[in-house]
């Protein structure tokens, strides 16, 4: 017998319309495989309300509620209460949504959803853009990087603002549990689904899912960019059970030129741009750390 | 277009590949990975991320 | 039993009596009284129903959506800002086919802010595929919820209705309100459970991608499913009247229109000033009648026609204007009347935006204007401006 390091169950099937190497393709299939059967999805207009296919023709085997855009956390609110006051207690609930439709327009949703902790998983997957409009910029989108609305140009106008810090706000929410997941960590992955599968309440998942055609790079090297992104503390990989944080993947420090050169959306990136990225990334790498050291009472 | 081509004679049975094809595109038979070409887009990640090296894209001719 | 109810806690009291069972809800004047009501009933256990306290208008449309597609009874309440923050939902729930039903509290949009009685707010959603009622008092507001949700639970309809009473007129006006017993209403509309459920050994996909040869199809059958409401309407009505003793006419009602000279077209609260008028006025010898629009959605262009098919003038009152060719319902029915033989004349009276009253002075003088006739062929008019003649005609003689 074969010994896989994750489970064998595929909730997602072949022949999807996704780009070849895909990192929200990565993100479902691993979130399927920790979740198991008895799951209904709900998604928004994104990606991956297109990569299942055309009707009649669908690539994930839970059903799948489409909803608009901006009702994801609305949307599973709405899932729970009905199954609840049908009696049908064992099937999880989760709102799979992009980074514009959570951390944008999604928002308030989301947030309305965390703070009457409705019971179901929220997984953000994470390309940093609105990808399936063609690369625009989102609040998740990091700083300095291209797309097609910071194109650059004459005037520089890369994206200025940093990334939104999406795990802070729904720490924020008190929820029993946050974590954030990288497609490049699966065996991690898997394990934070699983857990966030036995907690009650809203869970959320932010789900790092690079993409060849909006970060630029050759889509044989998603997963490799994927680890480097958490190798280089860029995208820490930690979660908080009920207030308390722990960091399950140290990462190496590497330094982040060996992330940014790696993507063609950072091409411009300038030494100085580069050496500013590093003060930033280590001083939020010890934050995080400091704030993993010290106990944090369970106030809620 | 690129598609992997395994080298059986060299596969370690880490199942890398399995592990992280975006397109559910390798099944394990016989307990070797096998690749299902009628779905593989050819992105080049298990050739990448093959510890052992042992898989190669190879150009694939249009029929 | 009989009590003595606002039209909010008359919606309220239906939807507890309805059964209903997954309730988003937001507040907005001067709806509020209903969510408020339910929350009541709920926390005081005489209602099992799942209250989802949302974060928007918007947010509750889409709370109600997912719940209706995993089969649940479901409902909320609205007005004005909330109902526009709703449309792009709106249209998500009739193309969803989903029965879910709505009080809407109609209000007048901003700015400048007013919460009182005005119909744009519904208006600007006549092409979302809701079924729109419209009801005069309060027992109506009661008898049509109940009524609404059988209608929309058939198969050959499966669409979304919204029962509209006027801001403040009906919503926190007091009348008296028969309730029958709950076996009864259980007996005229059973238990919600709709052939498509979520299921885990064929995968489901609810608002999949289509292409353009696939989508007009969905549409036209919106279309048949509407057409499908107008015929049932009128068959739950006489179903309802076999067992609780009260019907509504259907689509349109007329009253005293048979032989009527004019006939003067209206909905919601006006409908019940304009009978005590024309029962004044036809006591001076005047031969004048109302016909009430019920159902604005699924547009009674037939019925109305016949309607008016003798009278000599028809005035129109139209509490919104929608900014075309006058006001909305003016426009349906001139566009519905348009070619058939004995079409009288029809003129547009736009009156009691944002709560202006409509008094019964108004109506005479409305009535006057018609049995008059204009000189010049003058269509539409505002009612009530200050500063301005009663009727001021718009380009024409004043």
């Amino acid at each position: 017998m074969p010994q896989l390091s994750l489970p064998e169950y595929e909730g997602v099937t072949p022949g999807n319309l996704g780009c070849p190497g895909c990192g929200a393709n990565l993100a479902m299939r691993y979130l399927l495989k920790g979740l198991g059967k008895r799951v209904i999805l709900s998604i928004p207009a994104c990606c991956w309300a297109v990569i299942p296919g055309y009707f009649p023709n669908t690539a994930l085997k839970p059903p799948v509620i489409y909803t608009a855009f901006e009702t994801t956390g609305a949307s599973i609110a709405g899932l729970r209460a009905a199954l609840d006051i049908r009696g049908i207690s064992d099937m999880t609930i989760v709102g799979f949504a992009g980074d514009g439709g959570t951390a944008d327009i999604g928002l308030q949703s989301l947030s309305g959803a965390a703070e009457r902790g409705t019971d179901a998983i929220y997984v953000m997957y994470d390309n940093e853009a609105y990808m399936n409009t063609g690369i625009q910029r989102s609040s998740s989108t990091p700083r300095k990087a291209w797309t097609t609305t910071t194109p650059g140009g004459k005037c520089g106008l890369w994206k200025r603002e940093a990334k939104k810090n999406m795990m802070q706000i729904m720490i924020a929410h008190r929820i029993p549990y946050a974590a954030s997941v990288s497609v490049g960590y699966p065996e991690d992955f898997i394990q934070k689904v699983q857990q966030a599968k036995r907690e009650k309440g809203l869970r959320f998942i932010h789900a790092l899912s690079p993409c060849p055609p909006g970060w630029r790079h050759d889509s044989s090297k998603t997963i490799e960019i994927a680890k480097l992104a958490v190798e280089t503390h860029i995208f820490p990989l930690f979660e908080v059970r009920h207030g308390r944080y722990s960091i399950t993947e140290k990462g190496k420090g590497l330094p982040v030129e060996e992330y940014l050169r790696r993507q063609g959306r950072f091409s411009h990136l300038t030494n100085e741009d580069i050496e500013e990225i590093q003060e930033i990334v280590d001083r939020n790498w010890e934050i995080l750390k400091k704030t993993a050291r010290v106990m944090v009472e369970e106030i809620y | 277009m690129l598609k992997p081509v395994i080298d059986r004679d060299n596969c370690s049975k880490c199942y890398s590949c399995w592990k992280y094809c975006p397109d559910l595109s390798i099944d394990i038979v016989e307990e070797y990975p096998a690749i299902n070409y009628d779905y593989c887009k050819g992105c080049g990640i298990c050739a990448n991320e093959c510890p052992k090296k042992s898989i190669k894209m190879v150009r694939q001719e249009l029929e | 039993m009989k009590k003595v109810l606002s039209g909010n806690h008359a919606a309220a009291y239906a939807v507890r009596f309805s059964r209903a069972q997954v309730i988003p809800i937001y507040p907005i004047t001067p709806q509020t009284c209903i969510v408020e009501q339910l929350s009541r009933f709920v926390a005081n256990d005489v209602f099992d129903a799942r209250i989802i306290d949302v974060e928007s208008e918007h947010s509750a449309m889409a709370a109600c959506i997912s719940a209706s597609v995993v089969g649940a009874r479901t409902f909320t309440a609205t007005s004005s800002q909330g109902l526009s923050l709703m449309h792009e939902l709106l249209i998500w729930a009739s193309g969803a086919r989903l029965p879910i039903v709505m009080a809407e509290v109609s209000r007048a949009m901003a700015p400048p802010w007013n919460v009182w009685t005005d119909h744009l707010d519904v208006i600007a959603e006549r092409d979302t595929g809701w079924i729109q009622l419209f009801c005069e008092n309060n027992q109506e507001v009661f008898d049509t919820i109940i009524m609404l949700y059988k209608l929309c639970e058939m198969e050959e309809v499966m669409l979304p209705a919204m029962a509209i009473m006027d801001a403040f007129i009906l919503s926190h006006t007091l009348e008296p309100v028969s309730m029958p017993d709950q076996q009864l209403v259980d007996a005229f509309l059973p238990s919600y459970a709709p052939d498509i459920a979520i299921q885990q050994e064929i995968p489901m996909v609810y608002g999949s991608v289509v292409k353009p040869d696939q989508y007009m199809e969905f549409r036209y059958k919106i279309d048949q499913a509407m057409r499908s409401a107008a015929k049932k309407i009128p068959e739950i009505e006489e179903d309802f009247k076999r067992r609780f003793g009260r019907s509504y006419g259907g689509l349109v009602e007329g009253y005293r229109c048979e032989d009527a000279d004019v006939i003067l077209i209206a909905n919601g609260s006006a409908v019940s000033t304009a009978r005590y008028v024309v029962n004044s006025l036809r006591d001076q010898g005047k031969k004048v009648g109302v016909c009430k629009i019920r159902a604005f959605r699924p547009f009674p262009a037939n019925n109305l026609v016949e309607l008016i098919g003798n009278a000599a003038a028809v005035g129109v009152l139209d509490r919104s204007y929608s900014f075309g060719h006058g006001g909305a319902i003016f426009s349906e029915l001139r566009g519905a009347a348009y070619g058939r033989t004995g079409s009288p004349k029809i003129k547009d009276y736009i009156s009691g935006l944002g709560g202006r009253d409509i008094t019964p002075e108004v109506l005479k003088k409305i009535f006057e204007d018609l049995l008059v006739g204009s000189k010049k062929d003058t269509e539409i008019a505002w009612v009530g401006l200050v500063g301005e003649p009663l009727i001021k005609n718009i380009g024409g003689d004043e």
